[in-house]
């Protein structure tokens, strides 16, 4: 039989029950819209970030294919001058670009270079060095001569043979008007220069050019050809260079041994064609192509490919899964309080219109008929609101994540014909409570057990979810999905607020018994009202969840904003490092002097840090970064940071005699052991473990760890020990690298750039809070938050208006007794306190437990540039707002309803029957 | 001659205005006597309820003059109503309205614990007061675990509490079975006699009638005795 519709009815619900059908549509809306676009927007940043990603690499990102030239030997034992040397470097680019295949669609037009080794430019105090460099990219780089002429080739007859140990080959180079200026040299003048080994090379100035296009990307390959650069061969020298043309390219060749010059072809990725679904695509072409390549060793003519693109994009995969991960555990608890909102409005809505159900079922409407008319109703209100929220998505980000609006869209159409079905059916149903004590109890212990199994399905799926995520962490790569482990806090918070659910009877249980012992009517009033509300299930999941996954996204904001500024920390190490080459290192002492001198400088330590020093343990090895530094001054420094304090080393160590038991980790070798601070991540050295470090020419070097060195430093593994300590046992201490705090840090390292690489803290954390990712994440924690507070303050509001008619028919009882209208309010005051308390403390703290639980598993340190999992930094202003805001909802609510109810004179409330 | 009690002079009370106003009392006049239980007598929509109502400062008359053991209630502002509903007046309702988490002497004690009777003294009357309705042994039985007629019993007890002068009851037995209503009904009589409190009930029952010292009718607002 087909379920009959009364279309009045339909409408009558509707008007009637306006205003909680308007707020479930805009809970599905503003839900739908979160949920609809923050994924799309995610995949937009994802894009972005893996554009910005490439661009900060910059060189790091381009792939470089590299050929030896073809044999040019003569017949006569010298070198044939290769006429048609530029035509094998396009020879070179044109096999390339087949290599490529897919890969060749995100690059750029390629730039072939051939480079010189260093020179020296031996005229002059000054240090400098020079570079001959062939450059040709495109239909450029385009030159105008200001004087002189393109270089020409140097001899008449193009393939002519170059003696065995003859002088040096002439070739003829073009110089830019800054170069010109600086070394003072004009067209037809030799530039006296040398190579390493002290030979000198005929290099002539053929003329001086202005560039058409000092823009073009083809500069890029060798940019001291338009001016002079400093610190890129040491600090204080100075980099010119000197173009050759196709034409004298042939001569470049001759100037060099056949093996100091190659052919290179450099392209870089275009970052604007680069997409997160491109890159996992660019990442198996970069595989395969590096697969396919040479040997550096070897010395055919074979390409050799080389770039770190593949890491790059792998990297920020592995940052953008991780901030997909994150943002899923955020929408899902969003969506998880959002659909406990829908079903406690559809509880509200459901017993606001018992009455009529019932008198609809009296007068025989069948229970179908009554769901579907409370679906058409909920159906249009779910339709609209989604509709809406999708509308908004797809303006504000283009498209609509339509698979994460599914749940809130579902419970938006399906909680309120539920609810209404329900109550038709048991407002009607000829059941009774069974007479008989026995049946009863049959009755209550089964409903226990019912709730029990899905208590038990809760925690089971909770406990699933936190072990793979505590597992395999939150990546999918790691996990092969991200659905189950995102949904791990918000399962972890519902098993929580289920165990919450069952203690707050107990608790008001406990004040109700107290209250009846002491003299005050209105604490006994209001601890039976609480008793009464408290085993009310859906308040008490969804404040508690809503203020505890609140407190989970406040938490993570807080701990990735501290983990930037920490990492920033780690990674340079002060407010400011300079890293100079190692073949300038005599004047970095001197230049930490000068920097400490530096008004705002309050430390400048020079300390010599090698990257990867090739350490033994019990003949296993161990590389880390070694750190050889003044302690003393090192630790003062750290001690003005928020780093970890040095702890203190110890002087060199005697080696046990050959009497004593050695270690097993010890070495045979004699002489004093350098005391050293050891951090290894996978813990494979421990205190009192000796390290052998492998010297040229020299007996290893032993270390003795004698503590833990601090996390001070970006790298997994550290060893630090004392530059004097390892002078006297015989190193040769080499400082490259100066740390340098205080105000003036940024400032006065800056003023040094020319001698190195200058890293200032304030830059690096500033450029890492701007990456799309971290600003996307940031803002969805805060927004996520704050959509938690709002729909739990929604949901005390709800929770308190379902309560509503109960509590203030019993509170006009009591008045009937004599309660006077304000101890009527402080009764319902007392009533919906306990469930504000029980948000406003144990959603919180579950909020924290469960950051604590999965703060490592969540892979934020992905997004704060750290080794370890941040810190967990506690946001206690945002805590406070959370937690006196439910109270504060007290505040409001029960003025409010004694406000409307006041309107209603007592006799209305207690009115039964006729007048 | 004993004062009365209660004593209603001309009251009115009207619903809404104009066309659509509805006039539940229009000039009632009487008085009830003290020890005196009254049956208030009239159909469905008659005014009985608006009358107790009014007489027990749930409700205001429109006009006319009411006064309740010698105080004028239309006078009274709302704390003033408050303490003529603790001091003197009690109610019983068809639905009962007891706190459904508190036993029984709980629910009896009530009353007691607002108007701040000592612990010693509230158990003693809480004690009494359930020997008199019956309920001694079911003390601390929650109002769930006790059948309608036993909780009326209750709430009666409850509203004996704190010896009011007046007890207002409206439809007392209205979702009680005919036998336990008539139960009740005699208990209601029995407490007036015993407690020497005045009650003024309204009913449908015929044998609450023939249990009241005095039937007052009433139809569209107006008495008819």
């Amino acid at each position: 039989m087909r379920p009959a519709l009364h279309w009045p009815s339909i409408r009558g619900r509707a008007r009637a029950d306006a205003g909680p059908l308007l707020l479930s549509a805009v809970v599905v809306a503003v839900v739908t819209f979160l949920a609809g676009a923050v994924p799309v927007a995610l995949g937009d940043t994802a894009d972005e970030a893996v554009q910005a990603a490439v661009r900060q690499a910059g060189s790091d990102a381009d792939v470089q294919v590299q050929a030896r030239w073809e044999y040019d030997d003569g017949s006569g034992g010298g070198r044939v001058r290769t006429a048609r040397s530029a035509e094998a470097l396009d020879d070179l680019r044109d096999r390339s670009l087949d290599e490529l295949g897919p890969l060749g669609e995100v690059l750029l037009p390629p730039v072939e270079l051939v480079d010189s080794p260093y020179l020296k430019i031996v005229n002059g105090a000054e240090p400098r060095s020079f570079r001959i460099d062939y450059v040709a990219g495109g239909s450029g780089p385009a030159v105008t001569w200001v004087s002189g002429a393109a270089p020409q080739p140097s001899v008449a007859r193009l393939d002519v043979e170059a003696p065995f140990n003859g002088p040096p080959w002439p070739v003829q180079v073009g110089v830019s008007e800054a170069t010109a200026a600086r070394l003072g040299v004009k067209a037809g003048d030799r530039l006296q220069v040398e190579d390493d080994n002290r030979n000198p090379k005929d290099v002539r100035v053929s003329g001086v050019f202005r560039p058409t296009d000092p823009g073009d990307p083809a500069w890029q390959a060798a940019p001291w050809l338009l001016n002079p650069v400093h610190g890129r061969d040491g600090a204080g020298i100075t980099r010119f260079g000197g173009m050759v043309s196709k034409d004298s390219l042939p001569d470049f060749r001759l100037a060099f041994e056949p093996d100091q010059t190659n052919r290179i072809v450099r392209f870089s990725p275009d970052p604007a064609l680069l997409t997160l679904d491109s890159a996992q695509r660019i990442v198996s072409a970069v595989v395969r192509l590096k697969a396919t390549s040479a040997s550096s060793g070897d010395r055919s003519t074979e390409s050799q490919w080389w770039t770190q693109l593949d890491t790059v994009l792998s990297d920020v995969q592995d940052q953008i899964d991780a901030a997909t991960a994150q943002a899923a555990v955020l929408l899902i608890a969003v969506t998880t309080v959002a659909v406990l909102i829908l079903l406690l409005a559809a509880e509200l809505l459901a017993a606001r219109r018992s009455p009529a159900l019932t008198v609809a079922r009296q007068r025989g409407a069948a229970l179908p008929s009554l769901g579907l008319e409370l679906l058409i109703e909920s159906a249009l209100v779910a339709a609209l609101a989604a509709g809406a929220g999708a509308l908004l998505s797809a303006l504000f980000t283009g498209a609509v994540a339509a698979a994460w609006t599914l749940p809130v869209v579902l419970a938006g159409l399906l909680a309120g014909p539920a609810f209404g079905v329900v109550r038709a059916f048991r407002a009607t149903r000829d059941r009774r409570v069974p007479a008989n004590r026995g049946a009863r109890l049959v009755a209550r212990r089964t409903a226990a057990l019912r709730r029990l199994t899905l208590e038990l399905a809760v925690l089971a799926a909770a406990a699933t979810a936190l072990t793979l995520l505590n597992r395999h962490g939150v990546l999918p790569s790691a996990g092969g999905t991200v659905l189950l482990p995102a949904a791990a806090p918000a399962l972890a918070v519902l098993t929580g607020a289920a165990l919450l659910l069952r203690l707050l009877p107990l608790i008001t249980g406990l004040a109700l018994r107290q209250a009846l012992r002491s003299s005050r009517p209105l604490a006994v009033f209001g601890a039976a009202r609480a008793a009464s509300a408290s085993a009310r299930p859906l308040p008490v999941l969804t404040l508690v969840g809503a203020a505890a996954l609140a407190s989970f996204a406040l938490a993570v904001t807080s701990t990735v904003d501290r983990g930037l500024t920490d990492g920033a920390w780690r990674t340079v190490g002060a407010d400011a490092r300079l890293r100079v080459a190692s073949d300038s290192v005599v004047t970095v002492p001197e230049t930490a002097q000068r920097i400490a001198a530096t008004p705002g400088v309050r430390h400048a330590v020079a300390a010599q840090v090698v990257d990867v020093a090739p350490l033994v343990v019990a003949d296993a090895e161990r590389p880390a970064r070694l750190v050889i530094v003044d302690s003393a001054a090192y630790r003062a420094l750290l001690a003005e940071t928020p780093l970890p304090a040095l702890p203190s080393l110890p002087a060199a160590l005697s080696l046990p005699t050959a009497s004593s038991p050695a270690a097993p980790n010890q070495p045979t070798a004699s002489g004093p052991a350098v005391p050293a601070l050891v951090r290894y991540a996978g813990g494979h050295v421990r205190t009192g473990d000796h390290l052998k470090l492998p010297r040229q020419a020299a007996p290893a070097l032993d270390l003795v760890a004698t503590g833990i060195a601090p996390a001070v430093d970006s790298s997994e593994d550290l060893v630090v020990v004392d530059a004097a300590t390892m002078t006297a046992a015989g190193y040769q201490v080499v400082p490259d690298t100066i740390w340098v705090t205080g105000p003036g840090a940024g400032q006065a390292a800056a003023a040094h750039s020319g001698e190195g690489l200058v890293d200032l803290r304030a830059e690096v954390e500033a450029s890492r809070r701007d990456a799309p990712l971290v600003t996307g994440l940031i803002r969805l924690a805060w927004a996520s938050a704050a959509m938690l507070l709002a729909l739990g303050l929604l949901g005390f509001a709800l929770s308190a208006s379902a309560g509503a008619p109960e509590r203030w028919q019993t509170l006009s009882r009591l008045r009937t007794l004599g309660l006077r209208t304000s101890e009527a309010r402080r009764v319902a005051a007392g009533e919906l306190l306990p469930l504000a308390l029980l948000a406003a403390a144990g959603g919180p703290l579950l909020g924290l437990l469960l950051i604590h639980l999965t703060v490592g598993p969540l892979s934020l340190r992905l997004l704060t540039a750290q080794p370890e999992a941040p810190p967990l930094v506690l946001p206690w202003a945002a805590l406070t707002v959370l937690f006196l805001a439910f109270p504060a909802m007290v505040a409001a609510v029960v003025p409010l309803e004694s406000a409307l109810r006041r309107r209603r004179r007592l006799a209305e409330v207690l009115r039964v029957g006729g007048a | 001659m004993t004062k009365p009690i209660v004593e209603v002079r001309g009251v009115h009370r009207t619903f809404g205005a104009g066309p659509t106003a509805v006039h539940a009392l229009r000039d009632v006049s009487f008085d009830v006597e003290p020890g005196t239980m009254v049956a208030l007598v009239g159909r469905s929509g008659s005014g009985k309820t608006t009358l107790l109502n009014v007489i027990g400062g749930l409700d205001r008359a429109d006009r006319g003059s009411l006064s309740v053991d010698g105080t004028d209630i239309t006078r009274l502002d709302e704390d003033g109503l408050s303490r003529l509903r603790r001091e003197k007046v009690a109610y019983v309702f068809q639905t009962f309205g007891l706190i459904p988490v508190l036993s029984a002497a709980e629910n009896v004690g009530a009353p007691l614990r607002l108007a701040r009777t000592p612990a010693a003294d509230r158990e003693k009357r809480v004690e009494l007061l359930l020997d008199l309705v019956g309920l001694a042994a079911h003390a601390e039985q929650r109002p769930a675990e006790l059948s309608g007629g036993q909780q009326q019993r209750v709430a009666i007890a409850r509203a004996l509490a704190a010896s009011p002068r007046l007890l207002i009851a409206d439809e007392p037995t209205g979702q009680l079975d005919a036998e336990t209503g008539r139960s009740v009904m005699a208990l209601l009589r029995g407490v007036v006699e015993s407690e020497g409190v005045t009650a003024l009930v309204s009913t449908h029952d015929p044998v609450m009638m023939a249990l009241a010292d005095r039937v007052i009718r009433i139809s569209d607002g107006r008495l008819h005795e």
